[in-house]
């Protein structure tokens, strides 16, 4: 998958610099002008690294890093500070608030490269990409946990996937699982004794078969220290426990880089078919609308004109749902989809108490909103 | 009251902007830079005549000018001002950008303009971050640029001001760096 950075700087003359020191490689750099902008474009493309500069109009560096880091779903994207702002203390509060690296200006152009270089990897243009690999497709994934409790609640967790978690309890026996295996993705409990999962990370990065291997921080929630430790290590995620299966998964997969597409989007007697999970979290959301306009441009060019769009798990109809129905049909609408809603009974009572859904029909099955569309042409968006 | 810090003698702010100049022309574009002419401390006293007026008006400077400008406010506040003459400006951003201005045409301006910005931006860091270190913590303000023909800037009020000319690869950038302590 191509690489995204996301340069933020008030000055043009550094992004252009950017976007030059990047030019020769499979990478889309997106730019932000200040803080505000800068949110705006990580929460719509999550970038795999930010390089950010302090002093800017609108919203400084400071700030917007405050606002990324308290941000669940952002909180995980690496920063690296590109600025002027170079006091020792400046530094030190900046670090503190979380960041991967730290550029002062002046910089060179290779030292720019050669850091992003050790955070995200950088493939040279027109070199041809790994095949994608799907959500459907097998994953090895090393659990290194003390407790073997946590070991075998991962297993469990994860057993409806094709991916084989395997689990070890010492550094050593990590090191000859890597060394033999080919690892998808680590997963590091940071209690080992004596900082052993951050000696442990180090050697993984250096080696070279796990250098690109995304490695998660294994830890209790309450534990912020050592998730703020992890984080500005470079851990490329936080597992809190207890552990959210959902968020796992979907980290996980995010991570490893998989087409997770077709969690949501599927064909169906013609139909384009959307289907909504029981729970919309903040991952889901950026999942779907990563994939939505793409999906549903591709169904058009191949000749489909109908989309179901299913939402029966759905447990509520809160904003973020009725948010993502909206989205959803207006991107069918966009592109003159016929589109219908399929939900549970509960659903459509709730969506009845909102002025914008009040009119919405939900379908009980798949088979009934297919057959609604042979009469009704597009289902209306309320206003 | 005569304690004043050490950071404001004449050669160590000399130095120290000699520094940063040189960081940031060798870093930035691979050009040498040689201190070659700097003022003696100006103190502006009120009531009396700005001594600043003919050394800014012996500056050898009387073509297109493009000026950044870039503060720092904290425990020492101050402002420093880059003049560099248009050619020598184009000549920056083209080498910064690697670009054929000519080719952005009416945007060539402001790419001169913001580049010029940049560059002060990083003097001005460099330096500022050395008084930081030295210990008097402040912080960057955003650049500002002036562009005219036979043009000078004279600040406002100043307490300490000095005027340091720079030959940069056969081209003159001449910088004006006023600075007041405490309030």
């Amino acid at each position: 998958m191509r690489n995204k950075i996301l340069t933020v700087d008030d000055s043009k003359t550094v992004r252009i610099i950017v976007k030059k020191v990047f030019r020769d490689f499979d990478c889309e750099v997106l730019e932000a002008a200040n803080g505000v902008e800068g949110l705006a474009m990580a929460s719509k493309h999550v970038p795999d690294l930010i390089l950010l500069d302090v002093t800017m109009p609108v919203m400084d560096g400071v700030e917007m890093l405050t606002k990324l880091k308290s941000d669940a779903a952002l909180k995980a994207i690496p920063v690296m500070m590109l600025t002027a702002e170079g006091g020792r203390e400046q530094v030190l509060k900046i670090a503190k608030i979380g960041v991967r690296d730290y550029i002062v200006k002046p910089f060179k152009e290779d030292v720019l490269l050669d850091k992003v270089n050790r955070i995200i990897e950088m493939r040279p243009a027109g070199e041809a990409p790994d095949k994608t690999k799907s959500i459907n497709d097998s994953a090895d994934i090393l659990v290194v946990e003390l407790a073997q409790a946590i070991i075998d609640q991962i297993k469990d967790g994860l057993k409806h996937t094709p991916w084989k978690v395997n689990g070890v309890q010492t550094i050593g026996e990590a090191i000859d699982f890597c060394a033999r295996s080919n690892v998808d993705l680590i997963m590091l409990g940071l209690n080992l004794p004596m900082e052993a999962a951050f000696n442990l990370f180090r050697m993984l990065r250096a080696g070279t078969k796990t250098k690109s291997t995304p490695i998660f921080g294994l830890v209790v929630k309450t534990e912020t220290g050592l998730q703020q430790q992890a984080q500005n290590t470079g851990f490329n995620g936080i597992i809190t426990k207890p552990i959210d299966f959902n968020e796992l998964e979907a980290k996980a997969a995010k991570a490893m880089n998989l087409d997770t597409s077709t969690r949501y989007f599927s064909v169906n007697k013609d139909h384009l078919l959307i289907t909504l999970p029981e729970t919309l979290s903040n991952l889901a959301v950026l999942e779907i609308n990563q994939y939505l306009k793409k999906k549903a441009s591709e169904a058009v060019e191949v000749g489909m004109n109908k989309a179901i769009i299913d939402a029966h798990k759905l447990a509520n109809c809160d904003m973020v749902s009725i948010k993502m129905l909206m989205d959803a049909m207006q991107v069918c609408n966009d592109l003159s989809m016929r589109n219908a809603l399929v939900g549970n009974p509960r659903l459509s009572t709730e969506a009845k108490g909102f002025e914008d859904t009040k009119n919405w029909v939900f379908h009980e099955s798949i088979d009934a909103a297919m057959a609604s569309m042979v009469k009704t042409p597009l289902v209306a968006l309320a206003t | 009251m005569n304690n004043t810090p050490s950071i404001l003698d004449t050669t160590v702010v000399g130095q120290i902007l000699d520094q940063a100049v040189k960081d940031v022309f060798d870093t930035m574009l691979s050009m040498n830079s040689l201190l070659i002419w700097s003022s003696p401390e100006i103190v502006k006293k009120s009531d009396s005549i700005d001594p600043a007026e003919s050394l800014i008006s012996d500056m050898a400077i009387h073509n297109m000018i493009v000026v950044g400008t870039v503060g720092f406010v904290g425990e020492v506040n101050g402002l420093i001002y880059l003049y560099v003459d248009l050619p020598f400006a184009t000549k920056i951003t083209q080498k910064l950008l690697q670009i054929d201005l000519d080719a952005l045409g009416e945007d060539a301006d402001g790419a001169v303009n913001d580049a010029i910005g940049e560059i002060t931006n990083m003097v001005v860091g460099v330096f500022k971050n050395k008084l930081c270190d030295q210990g008097y913590p402040c912080r960057l303000t955003i650049p500002s640029i002036l562009r005219g023909t036979d043009i000078s800037v004279e600040p406002v009020g100043y307490a300490h001001r000095r005027i340091y000319k720079f030959d940069i690869a056969g081209s003159l950038l001449t910088t004006d760096v006023v600075m007041k302590f405490g309030d």
